[in-house]
């Protein structure tokens, strides 16, 4: 399964209105990969993802996803959550049951299990009652992360989740976010600025620029 | 002794007044809670005038109240959910022509066809005391299914709610869903909105659910609570207005308030502590 591709990108074009965001992309991402989106700001990183997820529209070309038997799962920016909801840490790793569980279905007991085991590897136990809003940046972060773990998605989309961190809350989210590839076996195609870490986190990333996207190794850019 | 034979009376003389606002209460404090937590009060309060909007229109062209009510409401939805120009102006700006067209629409309706102050105070302010056994049946034929909905559905309701883009990954139409919620949002206010009149029912949207908020924690006990706080104003309300001759439905707007402003003050002092 390794070398199946997830997502095949053929000379897409995205658009904002007028602004053309990307133009003629093509890409080919295999599934198993830890693959971090780099480029200069505004060179379209998080659009092409949001576009590959069907959450931007884009305006020519095709865009074929192979995600499999359960949906991806996308973790935003935390800051891009509203903390006003009376809902705690419990209460969003949760969520991340929605596509098995349906509507009205409860969590079976495997389920629980799975949940204790995913909040107790993410350090979130101590903070399980606590509501969105009296976490710090960090643990906001861990939360939503945890939320994609304790789904069966194979693919985890992320889109930026060290922004607006501390060091050591970066670096632990960039630890997690290994132990999701290597413990859990998931995909992970994720946003990020900076090419030191990744260099320290994945062989090779895609770069994406205005008119192009390319998977490349990390030591190729470091020349 | 004198407040248990005030509300003895008052149940005996205005029992649908009491059912009716019960059931007022619950509904628009359930659906509130969801009002404030998408941030959308903006939308309750110009709901809430373009329904009253509609019942100038029934009571100038004889039409049934609910009918012209939930006319307005459905016209008021689908406006907002054309897609907006925020990238040019706020959403607010629309909302505000909205309200400013229905207020003035129903009062210069109203005025126009020879009705007097009276009617245009009943149709703006609501009362309470004048709820008939169509008014009940009309909220637990109308409102109380749109509450059983909204509950039923509030596991997709609040993914879509709380991160648009994640739920729509997971394969739930955002767009749908919050098109689904100010339908029945439109529904619930135009229901109430005859007896009620805007300003309770903003209130009952508004002023009850952020009580809730400061009291409780998670979100079904939010829920609880801002239909608790619903009922203890409505009761409230109405024995302040029986015992001292006052319009019920202010009077019930000032209890709320009332709590609101203790609950900001414990919820405060609890902080600091």
């Amino acid at each position: 399964m390794k070398d199946t591709t997830i997502i095949e990108c053929h000379d897409v074009t995205v658009a904002y209105g007028r602004e053309v965001v990307l133009e003629k992309i093509n890409l080919a991402i295999p599934r198993g990969v830890l693959l971090p989106f780099v480029g200069p700001n505004g060179a379209g990183k998080t659009t092409l993802l949001k576009a590959c997820l069907g959450l931007v529209p884009h305006q020519s070309g095709t865009i074929t996803c192979r995600f499999g038997a359960h949906p991806p799962a996308y973790v935003p920016q935390q800051k891009q959550i509203d903390p006003i909801y009376p809902l705690c840490v419990t209460d969003w790793v949760r969520q991340g049951f929605f596509p098995e569980l349906g509507f009205w279905n409860r969590p079976t007991v495997q389920q629980r299990q799975r949940l204790e085991a995913v909040l107790a590897r993410f350090g979130l136990l101590p903070h399980r009652n606590k509501r969105f809003s009296e976490l710090s940046g960090g643990l906001r972060q861990k939360t939503l992360l945890a939320r994609a773990a304790v789904s069966l998605a194979d693919i985890l989309i992320l889109d930026e989740p060290t922004a607006g961190l501390d060091a050591q809350a970066e670096s632990d989210v960039l630890a997690l976010i290994q132990v999701l590839h290597r413990e859990h076996n998931k995909t992970i195609l994720w946003v990020h600025h900076r090419l030191d870490q990744c260099a320290a986190l994945a062989p090779q990333v895609c770069r994406v620029e205005h008119r192009g996207a390319t998977v490349e190794a990390v030591r190729e850019m470091f020349r | 002794m004198t407040v248990i034979r005030f509300g003895m009376e008052l149940i005996q003389l205005f029992p649908e007044t009491l059912i009716c606002g019960t059931l007022m209460a619950i509904i628009c404090s359930v659906f509130g809670v969801f009002v404030l937590l998408k941030r959308v009060v903006f939308v309750s309060i110009a709901l809430s005038e373009v329904a009253t909007l509609g019942l100038a229109f029934s009571l100038v062209f004889h039409w049934p109240p609910l009918l012209g009510a939930m006319g307005t409401t459905a016209a008021g939805v689908a406006l907002l959910a054309v897609p907006d120009m925020r990238n040019r102006i706020p959403r607010d700006v629309l909302l505000a022509a909205l309200f400013l067209v229905a207020s003035s629409g129903s009062i210069l309706l109203v005025a126009q066809h020879g009705l007097g102050l009276e009617e245009i105070k009943a149709m703006l302010y609501g009362d309470l005391l004048v709820c008939s056994a169509t008014d009940r049946w009309t909220l637990l034929f109308i409102g109380v299914p749109c509450l059983v909905s909204l509950l039923l559905v509030l596991r997709p309701l609040m993914m879509v709610f709380v991160d648009r883009e994640a739920a729509q990954v997971m394969g739930l139409r955002s767009g749908l869903w919050e098109l689904f919620f100010f339908t029945l949002l439109g529904i619930v206010v135009s229901s109430a909105s005859k007896n009620g009149g805007a300003l309770l029912v903003f209130a009952l949207l508004v002023i009850v659910p952020a009580t809730a908020l400061l009291l409780a924690r998670r979100l079904w006990a939010v829920m609880a609570v801002a239909a608790t706080i619903g009922i203890v104003v409505v009761w409230a309300g109405s024995l302040l207005a029986y015992a001292f001759d006052l319009p019920i439905n202010p009077s019930i707007i000032v209890c709320s308030i009332f709590l609101f402003l203790l609950s900001a003050v414990h919820a405060t002092a609890k902080t600091e502590r």
